[in-house]
């Protein structure tokens, strides 16, 4: 109980630390953010100008913006580990692994539903789709979507920030592992949106916590190995 | 010697199987021959599966043990994995031609889950060759094998779903002959072909195995090499 | 600055006669990239005592004080602190090390009353707002404390770095190039550090180029040279030559020969 105490402690530092630095530096959201208004924007272009077409592949436009901008996010979230050697010295602090996973992981949420509602609305007003007649779904398959994109990143940008060629490397070995989280969402979007024909919604939304359960606790299983593999 | 007469009795029972698939079946009622193909694609997919599997397994067992033979095994068992994912792509390309008149078939759940693994796993591959450590090449390869293991049935089940959640399973699915009303000549022949396989599967294995202790072995003898130099230049002071 | 405002916390560490050694290798080897950083070095340091650890750049102080740290791990051979396996008991080695690299491991976009408090959280520190205030003192920055960090000079950084090692008990202290980018004030600073982690009986392992002013401070030397200790004086070190070949052993197994 105590030692739970402490980890949660411990996972909390590391997420304020982060939002500190976050909210002061601007590190992760304010460029990310751009860059998915100018996926949105592109994608436009290349589907439009027919609206009806925009409309119907607005839910895949969205999540494609999300999951793109989330690899920047996690991946900048991580180079603030690498001010002046951090990293190494967050491994050296004698707290479990799982702790420092829990933190950064929350961190990473945090942004990514930042992101992922943000898009929502510019998706809302780009593509003309009417995101706040359904939103309490659309907002859980954010919650659940930006959980998943979090776990898997945090995990990811802490393999690829110690690489030469992480810029590569990163959305590489990230994106296959997104594939079903994207399918799952972007299939949640679609059903809230067309008001659930189907009541497929569910069952979409359980594939999402499915995911973020399993790869949140492979992340915590293993985050400490690369952590220490200096 | 033993890999040796392995490899040969796996190369007979793969010309058996072939043979049999080719000749002795008769051709599919819907299908015609384009059926056949079917044999070493299943085949080659279940040797993706078990390969990801014993890469999966090897990679916590190098985590826990910290003995770099057992990356070895990861290794050769990713890298035979891809092999064998990209022949079943290829297969199931070359059936979906004249089945349903196109190479790719988006609503085909073995075809788009397939091409994710080898995205995965070609990802693994590239990543084990970022590091010139082989501790740390060995534990970030066993970490990044053992995240897309547990991927794969998410996967799996994800791409079976998005096909369309309350369809029935498409006619003239591939598996469609391991289903309990097939004629046994079709079961038959296609266990045949499993089996054959997985004996050139162990075959492959043990070979690729081998190579990598030896480049391991190259390795360390390099690195041992250094530290002995500098040893003697430092005695020689 | 009087050596005895700095408050280092005690632990209790047993007698000198009973300790374990603070740090014992055998063939301690690490290779970067191929190229041997370490190519085996057999030494036990004893516990309590001041140590520094010299040599000319690339000789593998470096390697040697982030091996120790677990912050990396050895490519051959072994190490125990205070009598912990680095292998099986890295988690309790933590808890007994303090590490000032040359990377100081701080946050640019955090002040550096932040950067302490976060440290006391994972660190554990009893205290910890008071703890961090009196270290901050200890340090010279009290005046800069709610300043970014990303805004103090490399000496400053250094300060802040040392100011964290205060914050913990630990029973071995490892410093890297210490006096680096330090004014005179700071150097003082960390030659009261030295006396007072002294003076508990804080086991201390320090790498530097300063040798003339280290030699009153300390018990022992040890010399390191392209990866191998090539000489050792004084009190709490021992040392033996490399073993032939064959002593050598992979620090996994598995290792193919």
């Amino acid at each position: 109980m105590n030692a739970l105490r402490r980890d949660a402690s411990v996972a909390l530092a590391v997420a304020r630390k982060d939002a500190i630095a976050e909210l002061r530096g601007r590190h992760a959201t304010v460029s990310t953010l751009f860059f998915a208004g100018i996926v949105l924007l592109l994608f436009g272009f290349a589907l439009g100008p027919d609206a009806d077409r925009l409309a119907a592949a607005a839910p895949g436009l969205l999540w494609l913006a999300v999951v793109f901008a989330g690899i920047l996010a996690v991946s900048r979230l991580h180079l603030l580990e690498t001010d002046d050697g951090a990293l190494e010295h967050l491994a050296l602090y004698p707290v479990s692994r799982q702790a420092i996973y829990a933190g950064k992981a929350i961190g990473g949420f945090a942004v990514m539903l930042l992101i992922a509602v943000l898009v929502l609305v510019a998706v809302g007003i780009l593509f003309a789709v009417d995101v706040l007649g359904a939103w309490p779904a659309l907002l859980a398959t954010a919650v659940l979507g930006a959980a998943g994109v979090a776990a898997v990143g945090t995990f990811y940008a802490g393999i690829t920030v110690r690489l030469r060629a992480r810029e590569v490397m990163l959305p590489l070995l990230m994106l296959p592992v997104l594939a079903p989280l994207l399918l799952g969402a972007v299939k949640a979007t679609a059903a809230a949106l067309a008001g659930d024909p189907f009541g497929e919604l569910g069952a979409w939304l359980q594939l999402l916590v499915a995911f973020d359960v399993i790869m949140i606790v492979a992340g915590a299983a293993t985050y400490g190995y690369l952590l220490e593999d200096g | 010697m033993k890999t040796r007469i392995l490899g040969l009795v796996a190369l007979a029972a793969v010309i058996a199987a072939t043979a049999v698939a080719l000749f002795v079946v008769p051709p599919d009622q819907n299908q015609g021959d384009a059926q056949r193909i079917m044999y070493p694609h299943v085949a080659s997919a279940w040797l993706a599966y078990l390969s990801f599997g014993v890469t999966a397994l090897a990679g916590i067992g190098w985590l826990w043990k910290r003995d770099l033979r057992l990356d070895a095994v990861a290794h050769s068992a990713a890298e035979i994995g891809v092999m064998f994912t990209a022949f079943a792509i290829w297969g199931g390309m070359m059936w979906g031609r004249p089945v349903w008149g196109v190479f790719w078939q988006w609503e085909d759940p073995r075809l788009t889950t397939t091409a994710l693994l080898l995205a995965l796993y070609v990802g693994y591959l590239l990543l084990r060759r970022l590091s010139d450590d082989p501790e740390r090449r060995a534990t970030r390869a066993a970490i990044v094998g053992v995240i897309a293991a547990v991927d794969i049935p998410i996967v799996h089940f994800s791409v079976e779903w998005w096909r369309g959640l309350h369809q029935t399973a498409t006619i003239g699915s591939p598996d469609r002959v391991l289903n309990p009303a097939a004629p046994m000549v079709f079961v038959g022949s296609l266990l045949g072909m499993l089996g054959a396989f997985t004996l050139a599967w162990l075959y492959l294995m043990i070979r690729r195995y081998q190579l990598a202790r030896a480049e391991a072995a190259r390795e360390e003898a390099r690195r041992m090499d250094r530290i002995m130099t500098a040893r003697t230049v430092e005695a020689a002071r | 600055m009087p050596q005895t405002t700095i408050y280092v916390s005690p632990r209790s560490l047993g007698a000198p006669d009973r300790r374990p050694p603070a740090v014992a290798t055998a063939e301690l080897a690490r290779l970067f990239a191929g190229s041997p950083a370490l190519a085996g070095v057999t030494m036990t340091i004893q516990g309590g005592r001041a140590i520094a650890l010299l040599g000319p750049n690339g000789a593998g102080k470096t390697t040697l004080l982030r091996i120790v740290s677990t912050a990396i791990r050895p490519s051959y051979g072994s190490v125990e602190v205070d009598g912990l396996h680095l292998n099986r008991d890295a988690a309790a080695i933590r808890e007994r090390v303090a590490y000032l690299s040359h990377a100081t491991g701080l946050y640019d976009d955090l002040s550096a009353r932040e950067n302490l408090a976060f440290a006391a959280t994972m660190i554990g520190t009893p205290d910890a707002a008071s703890r961090v205030a009196r270290a901050l003192a200890d340090v010279g920055l009290e005046a800069r404390a709610e300043d970014r960090v990303g805004t103090f000079s490399a000496g400053m950084r250094k300060r802040l770095a040392l100011g964290r090692i205060l914050l913990g008990s630990p029973s071995l202290v490892l410093l890297d190039e210490p006096y680096a980018a330090l004014d005179v004030d700071g150097m003082t600073l960390v030659d009261d550090l030295l006396a007072a982690w002294r003076e508990v009986g804080v086991t201390v392992l320090v790498a530097s180029h300063a040798v003339g002013r280290l030699e009153p401070l300390l018990d022992g030397r040890v010399v390191l040279e392209r990866g191998l200790v090539v000489d050792v004086h004084g009190e709490g070190v021992k040392h033996v030559p490399p073993a032939p070949p064959a002593a050598v052993r992979p620090a996994v197994a598995g290792a193919a020969r």
